[in-house]
């Protein structure tokens, strides 16, 4: 069964009043995945959330509240629901403009608060671990990177 | 040969700036806090480039480092790096909940009291030792450990021995060490006093107005908390003074919690803090946690109403202090540090990123180590999202390098919030994600709907509208309420 909210769009937006449930559907264009899941996330704690997608491409987003709620709160459910998608939206792109400032900040912030490790943390950390995947060849020496092979190799020492 | 004519003088364009609009004047600050406010014709010629060179407004703007072609990078990174200088250090603030038992019931309880025969939410000397071996691996070399509760004096053997443990602990590591007692005061006595101010505990209390209001607000059964905590106000001040120390700076300080009856008695609440020879006074709203959440249709209100009282009562302390009565508003005194010294104050709710476990951590009487006290409250209600660790199995930098604390650092970064980017006072303002969380359901939060952003934003709007339009007296007054003097008793001696 299908109910409209007033006030809401009823193409993207229907209701299940018996059910307590609402449906959006949402255009990927203009919400990324991520910022979906980013909005859909705090939700889980008040509704049963479920997430697909539609034959014309579109995300859904079904909130179910887990406790019957009203029209009225319903409303609200999608109301919030839609702030904070606009607000995960904007957040995505501030962080990716900013994201050398927030970078530089947290990283002071951890070294400053956290310090050196003790020689117990040190003593208890575990360095059997897999060395880091290097594919640039960032940690190799500028020797080792840049060294001119040997004639056998293919490239002649000397060679003009 | 004819110059050219030139349409637009574009010597005045201006360096990165927000800007807010408040009236008939226009705020508008740097991305390292300078700050000016316009009349809106400066602004639009400041906006467009067309302020002249020799005039007063175009000496002004360069004087505050807003002028791109006369920008100062050098004056900018010294005031970034000083306006974030708490960043290269640890948790200063430590609060210790040595009981969840309370002699008072207090209808917006912050702290999840329980009741005088819960003894088993005292914290034991064993629990309380691993507390302040955990406090004293901070990289911070100044540490406040603040007692709170329940009421500590509950179990006061234990702040006893957490004082005396730590001194002990400290000989070898030399930090900057204080303490801080917050108490209801009414199971004081002589020999406590006594004991607290030998190892110069400073006390700190809860007055929420006069009596009437006071004791409707903090019930003492069969009493008034009211009368129980005032004749204590008189005694710990008078022992300062017969110690040798200076009134104006060595008293009780009281904290406020302002509910929906205190919004009309703005006025006597004041001339209260005044009479009890209180020189600070901290306007701050009610939270939603604790027993607040139960009691929110009785003590809560709308954040416009609130802020209609804090100008009220800021405007009449403002009139007393030009009358030559020293009294200073809290909130008011840790923007204005910000706005008119480029200083940071380190209030670790309102700074960016918030000092949630890397500037302050919460232990609960079982040991328990929570982000900060409204951590610890959401976790006595139920919801553990801020719960760190235990001092039992814990380690310093798994705390402070948790997860939890990563995210929450992040989340109150405000160069990462929509809304805080492009406002004016992003220099000088601070989000909670345990206040996000509580009451928007992310600890990103949202600030369009974030009343504490409503109550920040609303006092930084009154504070510049006065920097903008007062007089000379006034702005003397605003200017006062930054002096920071250092209560250099409460530092522990060295030697402990």
């Amino acid at each position: 069964m299908s109910d409209t909210l007033w006030g809401l769009p009823a193409p993207q937006i229907d209701a299940d009043l018996g059910e307590a449930a609402v449906t959006m559907r949402l255009d990927p264009t203009l919400y990324p995945l991520e910022v979906i899941y980013a909005a859909a996330y705090p939700f889980i704690a008040r509704c049963w959330v479920v997430l697909d997608r539609d034959d014309a491409g579109r995300v859904s987003v079904v909130l179910t509240a887990k406790q019957a709620a009203t029209a009225e709160q319903l409303r609200a459910l999608v109301g919030e629901f839609a702030n904070e998608l606009l607000s995960s939206a904007c957040r995505r792109e501030i962080t990716r403009q900013n994201r050398a400032l927030i970078e530089s900040v947290t990283t002071q912030a951890f070294g400053g608060a956290m310090g050196p490790p003790s020689l117990e943390e040190l003593e208890a950390f575990d360095f059997t671990d897999e060395p880091f995947d290097d594919p640039l060849g960032i940690a190799q020496s500028w020797e080792d990177k840049y060294r001119k092979k040997p004639r056998d190799e293919g490239e002649g020492e000397g060679a003009p | 040969m004819t110059e050219p004519a030139t349409p637009l003088q574009t010597h005045g364009y201006p360096a990165f700036f927000r800007h807010r609009e408040l009236g008939e004047r226009v705020v508008v600050t740097s991305l390292e806090g300078e700050w000016i406010v316009l009349e809106r014709d400066e602004f639009r010629a400041f906006v467009g480039g067309t302020v002249d060179r020799g005039s007063a407004l175009h000496q002004r703007l360069v004087a505050r480092n807003l002028v791109r072609e006369q920008f100062d990078v050098r004056r900018a990174a010294q005031t970034l790096q000083r306006r974030k200088r708490f960043l290269h250090a640890g948790p200063n603030l430590h609060l210790v909940v040595v009981t969840l038992r309370c002699n008072e019931t207090c209808v917006y309880c912050h702290a999840s009291r329980a009741d005088l025969d819960a003894v088993h939410t005292d914290m034991t000397p064993q629990t309380a030792e691993k507390v302040v071996d955990l406090i004293l691996r901070t990289t911070s070399p100044h540490v406040t450990i603040e007692f709170q509760g329940g009421e500590p004096l509950v179990n006061f053997p234990v702040v006893r021995h957490i004082v005396e443990y730590a001194l002990q602990r400290n000989r070898g590591l030399g930090k900057q060490l204080e303490f801080t007692m917050v108490s209801n005061l009414a199971l004081m006595d002589e020999a406590k006093l006594a004991w607290l101010l030998e190892h110069r505990v400073q006390i700190c209390t809860s007055i929420d107005g006069p009596p009437d209001l006071h004791d409707r607000q903090r019930k003492l059964p069969q009493a008034s908390a009211h009368a129980a905590a005032v004749p204590w106000i008189r005694r710990i001040n008078q022992a300062y003074a017969e110690a040798g120390l200076d009134p104006t700076l060595y008293h009780v300080e009281a904290l406020l919690t302002t509910t929906r009856e205190t919004l009309q008695r703005w006025r006597e609440v004041v001339d209260h803090y005044v009479e009890l020879g209180c020189r600070a006074l901290f306007l701050r709203p009610v939270d939603p946690f604790g027993f607040a959440e139960r009691t929110r249709r009785v003590v809560e209100y709308p954040r416009s109403e609130y802020l209609a009282y804090y100008r009220q009562a800021v405007d009449y302390m403002i009139e007393l202090n030009r009358g030559g009565v020293e009294i200073l508003e809290r909130y008011a005194a840790i923007f204005l540090t910000k706005i008119l010294r480029g200083d940071d104050p380190n209030f670790l709710d309102i700074r960016s990123p918030g000092g949630a476990g890397i500037g302050q951590l919460a232990y609960d009487h079982d040991g328990s180590i929570y982000s900060s006290d409204e951590g610890r409250m959401l976790g006595a209600m139920g919801d553990r999202t801020f719960l760190l660790g235990n001092v039992a199995t814990a380690g310093y930098r798994d705390i402070v390098g948790h997860p939890t604390i990563r995210a929450m650092a992040i989340a109150s970064n405000l160069d990462g919030q929509p809304d805080c980017v492009s406002c004016p006072y992003l220099p000088y303002c601070g989000t909670q994600p345990e206040h996000n969380h509580k009451t928007l359901g992310t600890m990103m939060g949202r600030m369009r709907e974030s009343s504490m952003c409503a109550v920040h934003k609303g006092i930084q709007d009154y504070l510049f509208d006065k920097l903008g339009t007062a007089d000379r007296e006034t702005l003397d007054v605003l200017e006062r309420w930054t002096t920071i003097r250092p209560r250099e008793h409460f530092l522990q001696p060295p030697s402990g």
